[in-house]
C-alpha cells in the first residue's frame, strides 16, 4: 500500500523537479540579480510610478496627501508661464542645433583631414569637459560681463556693447554658446573615431580620381557617418529638451523668463513653490512626449550596433 | 591647399577658444582686485598675487568638500562594480532561463528620461529616510541601465570557455565573477570610473537638494552655494578658488590623457 502510493507520487515530483530544475540549478545566478533588481525597483520603478500617482494628489509632507483628480493638470494648462517655458524649450533646442550641433562634426573632419597634431587637438577639445561646470558658470559670467573681455574687444572694434546676460534677445544664445564650448569635445571624439575608421583606400582612390577635400568630405566622409549623425541628433534633442541646469545656475530663468525652460519650470514648481503634485504632473506630460523619442533612439542604436 | 589652410585656421581658432577661458581663470586668480575689475581687462597679471590662494583656501574648507565628493565617487564605483557588475555578469555568462526578459526589465528604464521623474525621485528619497545621507547617492548608483549595458557588452566579449573550464573544475559562479570576470574587466571599470567621477565631480544641483548643509555638500555644490552665488566675495579670490578646484582634474587629465581618451572611446556613444 505504502509502496504504490510512493510509486504514484514519484512521477509527479520528478516532473515537477524537472520543470524547476533549470531554476534550481541556477539559484546562485538568480541570487546575483537580486541586489540590482531591488535597486532598480526602489530607485527607478517606484519613483516613476509614484510620479504618475502624485500627479493626481496634493502632496503635503505634514498633513498627508489628498486626492485632487485632474486639478494638477488643470493648473499646468492654466499657467501661462508653462506655455512660455514650452516655447523657450523649443527655442533652446533649435539654438542648440543651429549653434552647437554641427561644431563637433566640423572639427572632427578638420582634425582628420589635417592628420598632424591630432593628439594635441583632441586634448585641447576635451579639456573643458574636465573642468567642473560650476567653475564654468563663474568664469563665463565674467567673460560675458558688460566690462568683460568680449565687450572690451567689441569696444575696440567700435561696435556697441552687448549685454549677454541681461538682454532678453541674447541671454539664451549666450547660454548655448557656453554649453557648446563646454560639451563639443566629447561629441567630437565620437565623430573623430567614426571618421578615422573609414577605410583609407577610399580616400586614396578619390584622390587619384582628382577629388578635392570638399568632394571627399561630401561623398565619402559625410555619407559614412550619416547614421551616427542622426543618432547624435536624436540624443541631443532628448538631452536639450530636458535642459535646465545652466539656465538655473546662470540666470535663474530670467531676464523676464527668457531662459525659463520646461525642465526649469518643473524644478521651480517643486523646489520653490513646494508644489510636488503639479511638478509631477508636468513630469508625466513631458514623459508622454519624450518617451516616443527615446524609443526611436533605442531602435536606431540597436540597428547601428549590430 | 586653400581648403587645408582654412581648416588649419579653424582648428587654431578652436584651440585658442578652448585654452583662453581656462587661461583667464588662472591669470585672474593672480591679479589684484583693482586689476581684475579694470576695463578693458588685460590677460596677464601685473604682479603675482599668490596670497589670493591663501585667502581662498581659508574662505572655505575645500578639503572637506573634496572628501565628500570622493566619498560619493568611491561608493558609487563600488556599488556599480558589485551590484551592476554581478547582474551584468549573470545575464551575460550564466545560462539563466528567461534572461532576455530579465535584461529587458533592466533596460526598459533607459526609455524614461530622468528629468520626468526628478520630483518623485526626490520625494521617494525623503520617504525612504535617505535625505542628507550618502546612501542617497550610493544606492541609486546601482540603478543605472546605461552602466549595466556597458558592463554586459564588455562581458559578452569575454570568451565563455574560461568560465566553463572553471566550472568543470568545480568553481562556483561567485568565484567566476570575482576571480575571473572582474580582473579581466579592469578596462571597462576604468572607463566607468571616469564617467562616475565626472558625474560626481560636476553634479551640483541634485546634491544641493538631497544634502542639507555644509558638512555633507560635495565640492561642486559648495562652490555653487559659496562662490558662484556669493555677492560679497572679491573677484580675484573667486577666481583663485575656481583655479584651485580646476587644477587637480586638469593635471590628472593631462597626465593620463592617453588612457582616459582611450577609455572614453571604449564607452562608445555617450553624450
Amino acid at each position: 500500500m505504502d509502496q504504490t502510493a510512493a510509486a504514484n507520487v514519484q512521477p509527479a515530483t520528478s516532473a515537477k523537479r524537472r520543470r524547476f530544475a533549470p531554476y534550481r540549478k541556477n539559484w546562485s545566478g538568480y541570487l546575483f540579480l537580486v541586489p540590482a533588481a531591488a535597486l532598480f525597483v526602489l530607485f527607478l520603478w517606484v519613483p516613476i510610478i509614484k510620479g504618475v500617482v502624485y500627479s493626481f494628489y496634493d502632496i503635503d509632507f505634514v498633513n498627508g496627501n489628498t486626492y485632487v483628480g485632474f486639478d494638477n493638470y488643470k493648473t499646468v494648462f492654466n499657467d501661462s508661464e508653462v506655455g512660455v517655458s514650452v516655447k523657450n524649450t523649443l527655442y533652446y533646442m533649435a539654438l542648440c542645433l543651429l549653434i552647437g550641433f554641427w561644431v563637433p562634426i566640423l572639427f572632427a573632419i578638420a582634425i582628420s583631414e589635417i592628420r598632424r597634431f591630432q593628439g594635441i587637438f583632441r586634448v585641447a577639445a576635451y579639456l573643458p569637459n574636465v573642468i567642473p561646470v560650476v567653475v564654468l558658470y563663474g568664469l563665463w559670467r565674467w567673460i560675458y560681463d558688460p566690462v568683460g573681455p568680449i565687450n572690451a574687444f567689441l569696444g575696440k572694434l567700435g561696435a556697441d556693447q552687448i549685454l549677454f546676460m541681461t538682454d532678453t534677445r541674447w541671454s539664451m544664445v549666450s547660454l548655448v554658446i557656453m554649453e557648446t564650448w563646454q560639451q563639443f569635445g566629447s561629441g567630437m571624439l565620437i565623430y573623430l573615431a567614426a571618421v578615422l575608421s573609414i577605410p583609407k583606400d577610399w580616400y586614396e582612390a578619390a584622390e587619384i580620381d582628382g577629388a578635392g577635400i570638399w568632394a571627399r568630405v561630401r561623398h565619402i566622409t559625410l555619407p559614412s557617418i550619416k547614421g551616427l549623425i542622426v543618432l547624435m541628433l536624436i540624443m541631443q534633442l532628448i538631452a536639450t529638451s530636458q535642459g535646465y541646469q545652466s539656465q538655473l545656475a546662470m540666470l535663474d530663468g530670467g531676464p523676464l523668463n527668457a531662459t525659463l525652460t520646461y525642465g526649469l519650470k518643473i524644478v521651480k514648481y517643486a523646489f520653490t513653490r513646494l508644489d510636488y503634485g503639479v511638478a509631477s504632473a508636468m513630469g508625466v506630460l513631458m514623459f508622454l512626449v519624450l518617451g516616443g523619442l527615446a524609443v526611436v533612439q533605442f531602435r536606431m542604436q540597436n540597428r547601428g550596433g549590430n | 591647399m586653400v581648403m587645408l589652410a582654412i581648416m588649419s585656421l579653424v582648428i587654431l581658432f578652436m584651440v585658442f577658444t578652448m585654452l583662453y577661458p581656462i587661461g583667464v581663470t588662472f591669470m585672474n586668480s593672480l591679479k589684484t582686485v583693482v586689476e581684475v575689475n579694470s576695463f578693458p581687462p588685460k590677460f596677464l597679471p601685473q604682479g603675482l598675487e599668490w596670497q589670493n590662494f591663501e585667502e581662498g583656501w581659508h574662505y572655505m574648507d575645500i578639503p572637506m568638500f573634496m572628501k565628500n565628493t570622493l566619498i560619493i565617487f568611491g561608493g558609487n564605483v563600488l556599488v556599480t562594480v558589485f551590484v551592476l557588475g554581478l547582474a551584468a555578469f549573470t545575464l551575460s555568462k550564466l545560462n539563466l532561463p528567461h534572461r532576455k526578459l530579465i535584461y529587458f526589465f533592466f533596460l526598459m528604464t533607459l526609455f524614461i528620461p530622468p528629468s520626468t521623474y526628478i520630483v518623485p525621485n526626490f520625494v521617494n528619497l525623503k520617504d525612504l529616510g535617505l535625505l542628507n545621507s550618502f546612501w542617497a547617492f550610493w544606492l541609486p548608483a546601482g540603478a543605472s541601465a546605461f552602466n549595466m549595458l556597458l558592463l554586459k557588452s564588455f562581458f559578452d566579449d569575454i570568451n565563455d570557455e574560461i568560465f566553463e573550464a572553471s566550472r568543470i573544475d568545480g568553481a562556483s559562479n561567485w568565484y567566476g565573477f570575482t576571480r575571473i570576470a572582474l580582473p579581466l574587466s579592469i578596462p571597462i571599470i576604468a572607463t566607468l570610473s571616469i564617467f562616475i567621477f565626472s558625474a560626481a565631480w560636476n553634479d551640483w544641483f541634485w546634491p544641493s537638494l538631497v544634502m542639507h548643509g555644509d558638512p555633507k555638500y560635495p565640492l561642486a555644490t559648495a562652490i555653487y552655494k559659496k562662490v558662484i552665488q556669493a555677492t560679497g566675495l572679491k573677484q580675484n579670490i573667486k577666481f583663485a578658488i575656481l583655479a584651485m578646484v580646476s587644477l587637480p582634474p586638469i593635471v590628472v587629465f593631462l597626465v593620463f590623457q592617453k588612457f582616459i581618451l582611450r577609455g572614453l572611446h571604449l564607452g562608445g556613444v555617450k553624450g
